[in-house]
């Protein structure tokens, strides 16, 4: 296998890894204070007694929830084959409860091996679902729910929370309910009814610490020994990685990329992109360039690359607008900035001064990309000259974007200054 | 040589056809056409039937994206290998769409392309993704229904990942299939890609509260390594944001292009497909390539200097600069010709006065106007430099409407701009407008309140009104008459009409309403009658007027 051949395995490997949730995150299953363990000691405990639980893991996106949930069940499937049920719910599919215990329904079935019915009604699932939770009780066989994005199935009137938490409230049933949650309040957002049935276990994940994520870089950038890769080359690719890893410049990188955002998520998001531009560039083996180079393309400011597109006479439009913000007029429209662009041409004698249509075609421009925005999304029977807009960026944006301009006239410059004295 | 075709042609056909057309080649030497017409559709149509395109083709039809490609192909990854979500996102014309479906013509790779402007609604995005997968097509035969009906996310998402195994099970057997007899399928890999184009409209869908966290958060919730996801949007990821937040994609950015690289796409003119096939039908008939060409080369040095202060989109400037082109064409007689030195100096003196008046009209010039334009030359010679560039001039503007429904325009414009609390003095039987000009003085105080009022009025834009207003306008304005002659005719209009007028006043007033003259707003809480809004502007009320020779202006209240 030459070399080349090698990289492009290798660049799989990784890609298949930063692609797996479930690898990145088996990391932490070792350590045994880690919410691995808290999650699978009260999952598994209520397995082998027996008896009904719930539980919240909270916390922001990218921290791992339904990655450490996935590892969990995974092994508990593993471990007590046929007692364990899993039924997984969305919030972002099934916050309506009629489609979520249709759902509940239908996953019972495919487990059961059972006839599931579509035109069952909700009265018919709901009895349904009764009926095979006292039946998995009776058998001593858990049913364990996930509700993912669990708070938007506290939206309306939370039948389906009640109807789940209701049932477990007897000793014949058996069952687990597991809410996963990117709101840190998803427990305040509950019912009186729903509240005082649920236990309030929850298990907080935070985003990582600088020694954890540094473990997650060697856990997923080091290459397996035991792979159909050369022996050699796996060894020179993890020596340089090690030494890479230890690299001071490398660790200020990783520590300017936490510092927006520490998630491993977003970790992944990074080394994907180092990743897939390994071949490319450095024959197959990380560099610091590499790392380098891909902290720009995730950390975008796109407002000033918003502005960096605009014409001039969307410029000109910015700056008027600008200039009306500072003014503290109650609200802008398109007429009034034309006022304004008209009064700036007029005391500066501008060599851009453009005709209405032109304008209003740049003014549809700016909305378009979302440089301006209308007030309110009512107005449908006024035309755009009329509808109130607002500006979308601050000042700072605004200014930063005309120095970066290339060929920005100077009279917006002196504009800008000016504006900047009288804002501050 | 081989040209990208252009975006639009892309959004607007349908896979099958992109494989059956040699779509790409837009020269005249590429026209041997192999049309395998697909009778039924196989794995293979996912992808583009024809010869693929060698990396460096494909950079070299897109002048100044090399960057981007490569990213993308990088992205992309080798072969089978799994991808994040992308979001490409970037201004109008810059290229993505062409960019992202050329790419996968290069790497052969199975993908699903959906728009979100004609799948514009959940229900449709989901139908025509499921379509695609399940190999159906709509046709007679089975009465143009979809494959599955599917509304809900929820089914969505069963149906999606039950296709999706089969389709990526059939990939597998697939390559098995060719591997062992040696038969080099057309298809690359095991990925499925799956495309939504356009996918700013999203947000303006009625579900899309829920709709942009679920296809964000789509690749997390099927968990299949198989299938890539990428949106391609044309503004940044930041105006997506939502309440419950998602999975962020990866983005990739398409910068519009500088005036360099504008003037290099220009040059390079078979690069630029919307404005070469604008022009197609003219090179092709008079042979003026080289003219075209050298039309470029001014418009590179002395033009689109200016008209990049104005937009950088090519799709507008080749728009714009389709009747300058013409402009230029014209004082060659000879069709045959190219031109000298001196000639081109000359074309270029002839051009000048042009440019400038161009310039402001450039967002002017619509398909309609230019088609119209041409048809007219033969019949009138035109004078104004306007005219000749085929851009409608304002004085031959003329609303084909009937007088009683040019009153009721005016009607409607008077009663949105005007205060209520002034018709009766405006309209009164006996002074009219007369008795108003007595009691104004410009004293200090007027003319200050009249500014506010300005201003207001500049803000505020035409004021609502509720029917009976109008109507008592219009009773009192078609009333009016200009001199003695007018008067024998107005009256006899209005004497005929005046036992019909209601009725066909309302007909008249919805008809305006459905050409959008009128706007009809909601009805007021209070009052529980509809309000009404003129939405014309001056300009074109004061041209009504002229043409009834009716004195608005002295009805105006300023």
């Amino acid at each position: 296998m030459g070399q080349e051949k090698a990289a492009v395995e290798a660049q799989m490997i990784l890609r298949r890894r930063l692609c797996n949730p479930s690898f990145i995150f088996s990391i932490f299953s070792q350590s045994p204070d880690s919410n691995y363990s808290k999650l699978k000691y009260i999952i598994s405990s209520s397995v082998t007694e027996a008896s009904n639980n719930s539980v919240l893991l909270l916390g922001p996106r990218g921290c791992g929830k339904t990655a450490v949930l996935d590892l969990v069940l995974e092994e508990l499937v593993e471990e007590h084959a046929e007692m364990v049920t899993v039924i997984k719910l969305n919030g972002l599919l099934h916050s309506d409860d009629n489609c979520a215990l249709k759902e509940i329904a239908r996953q019972l079935c495919l487990e059961n091996q059972l006839l599931f019915s579509k035109m069952a009604s909700f009265d018919d699932n709901s009895l349904f679902l009764l009926s095979m939770l006292r039946e998995c009780g009776l058998a001593h066989k858990t049913i364990i729910f996930v509700l993912d994005e669990f708070d938007l199935f506290a939206q309306g009137k939370q039948r389906l929370l009640y109807s789940l938490l209701d049932a477990m409230q007897s000793v014949t049933s058996q069952a687990v309910v597991v809410g996963v949650s990117c709101r840190l309040d998803a427990d305040q957002l509950l019912e009186k009814r729903v509240r005082s049935r649920f236990s309030h276990r929850k298990l907080l994940f935070l985003p990582s610490s600088r020694e954890d994520l540094q473990r997650v870089l060697e856990h997923v950038l080091l290459l397996p020994t035991d792979s159909r890769l050369p022996q050699d080359y796996t060894a020179t690719f993890n020596a340089k990685l090690l030494k890479l890893l230890a690299d001071d410049k490398f660790k200020e990188i990783i520590d300017t990329l936490s510092y927006s955002d520490s998630t491993v998520g977003h970790l992944v998001r990074f080394l994907f992109h180092a990743v897939s531009h390994m071949n490319l560039n450095s024959g197959g083996f990380l560099s610091l360039e590499i790392f380098k180079a891909a902290l720009p393309s995730l950390q975008r400011q796109p407002k000033l690359e918003g502005l960096k597109d605009c014409s001039i006479l969307e410029l000109y439009i910015l700056v008027c607008m600008k200039r009306l913000e500072v003014k503290e007029l109650e609200s802008i429209n398109f007429n009034s900035i034309m006022k304004e662009y008209k009064s700036v041409h007029d005391t500066f004698r501008t060599s851009d001064y453009y005709a209405r249509k032109v304008c209003l075609r740049a003014f549809e421009h700016l909305i378009e990309c979302a440089l301006i925005s209308f007030e309110d999304n009512k107005g449908h029977g006024q035309s755009v000259e009329f509808r109130p807009v607002k500006l979308l960026i601050t000042w700072h944006e605004l200014y930063q974007g005309l120095k970066s301009y290339n060929f920005c006239p100077s009279i917006l410059h002196r504009l800008m200054d000016r504006e900047g004295v009288s804002a501050v | 040589m081989s040209k990208e075709e252009s975006p639009q042609i892309n959004r607007r056909t349908t896979r099958s056809s992109y494989s059956n057309t040699p779509n790409s080649k837009t020269t005249a030497e590429d026209s041997k056409t192999t049309i395998n017409q697909a009778q039924s559709l196989s794995i293979n149509d996912f992808v583009y039937g024809d010869e693929s395109k060698t990396l460096d083709e494909l950079i070299n039809s897109f002048p100044r994206r090399r960057t981007q490609i490569l990213q993308l192909i990088s992205l992309l990854g080798p072969l089978n290998s799994p991808m994040i979500p992308l979001f490409i996102y970037g201004g109008a014309s810059t290229g993505k769409t062409s960019v992202i479906l050329q790419m996968f013509k290069h790497l052969n790779r199975p993908f699903i392309y959906c728009s979100c402007v004609t799948c514009y609604s959940p229900r449709i995005l989901f139908e025509s993704i499921l379509n695609q997968l399940f190999l159906h097509r709509k046709n007679v035969s089975n009465g143009y229904v979809s494959a599955k009906r599917c509304e809900k996310p929820s089914d969505f998402v069963n149906l999606l990942r039950e296709a999706l195994s089969t389709f990526v099970g059939s990939l597998k057997g697939n390559l098995g299939k060719s591997s062992s007899k040696k038969l080099s399928s057309p298809v690359n890999g095991i990925m499925v890609y799956l495309i939504f184009d356009n996918f700013e409209l999203v947000r303006d869908w009625d579900k899309s509260a829920t709709m942009l966290p679920f296809l964000f958060n789509l690749y997390d919730i099927l968990k299949m390594p198989e299938v890539g996801l990428i949106f391609v949007s044309k503004t940044s990821p930041d105006t997506f944001q939502s309440d419950p937040g998602y999975a962020e994609p990866f983005p990739v950015y398409f910068p519009d292009y500088t005036e360099d690289d504008l003037r290099q796409i220009f040059m390079k003119n078979q690069a630029n497909p919307k404005l070469y096939s604008s022009f197609l039908e003219y090179v092709s008939q008079f042979k003026r390539f080289k003219l075209f060409v050298y039309f470029l080369f001014i418009l590179n040095r002395a033009v689109l200097g200016h008209f990049c202060r104005t937009t950088r989109r090519i799709d507008e400037l080749s728009t714009a600069f389709s009747p300058l082109f013409k402009k230029y064409c014209e004082p060659l007689g000879d069709l045959g010709t190219v031109p000298s030195g001196d000639m081109k100096r000359e074309l270029f003196k002839h051009l000048q006065p042009f440019i400038s008046p161009c310039m402001n009209e450039t967002f002017n010039v619509t398909s309609q106007s230019f088609c119209k334009a041409s048809a007219y030359k033969d019949r009138t010679k035109r004078n104004s430099i306007a005219k000749k560039l085929g851009i409608e001039s304002s004085d031959d503007f003329d609303l084909h409407m009937s007088t009683s429904a040019k009153y009721l325009l005016i009607s409607a414009f008077l009663a949105s701009r005007n205060p209520a609390t002034l018709d009766a003095s405006l309209f009164d039987s006996t002074g009219g407008p007369d008795a108003r000009k007595r009691k104004r003085k410009s004293t200090e105080k007027s003319k200050e309140k009249k500014e506010t009022k300005e201003q207001e009025l500049l803000l505020k834009g035409p004021g609502t009104f509720p029917l009976e207003r109008l109507l008592a306008i219009f009773q009192c304005i078609a009333d009016y008459s200009p001199d003695g002659e007018e008067m024998q005719d107005g009256g006899l209009l209005y004497e005929d009409c005046d036992t019909g007028l209601m009725s066909d006043i309302l007909l008249q007033l919805s008809s305006l309403c459905n050409a959008n003259f009128i706007s009809k707003g909601a009805s007021c809480p209070l009052e529980g009658s509809i309000r009404y809004r003129s939405t014309v502007s001056e300009d074109i009320a004061l041209k009504v007027a002229r043409s009834l020779k009716f004195p608005l202006s002295k009805y105006l209240y300023r």
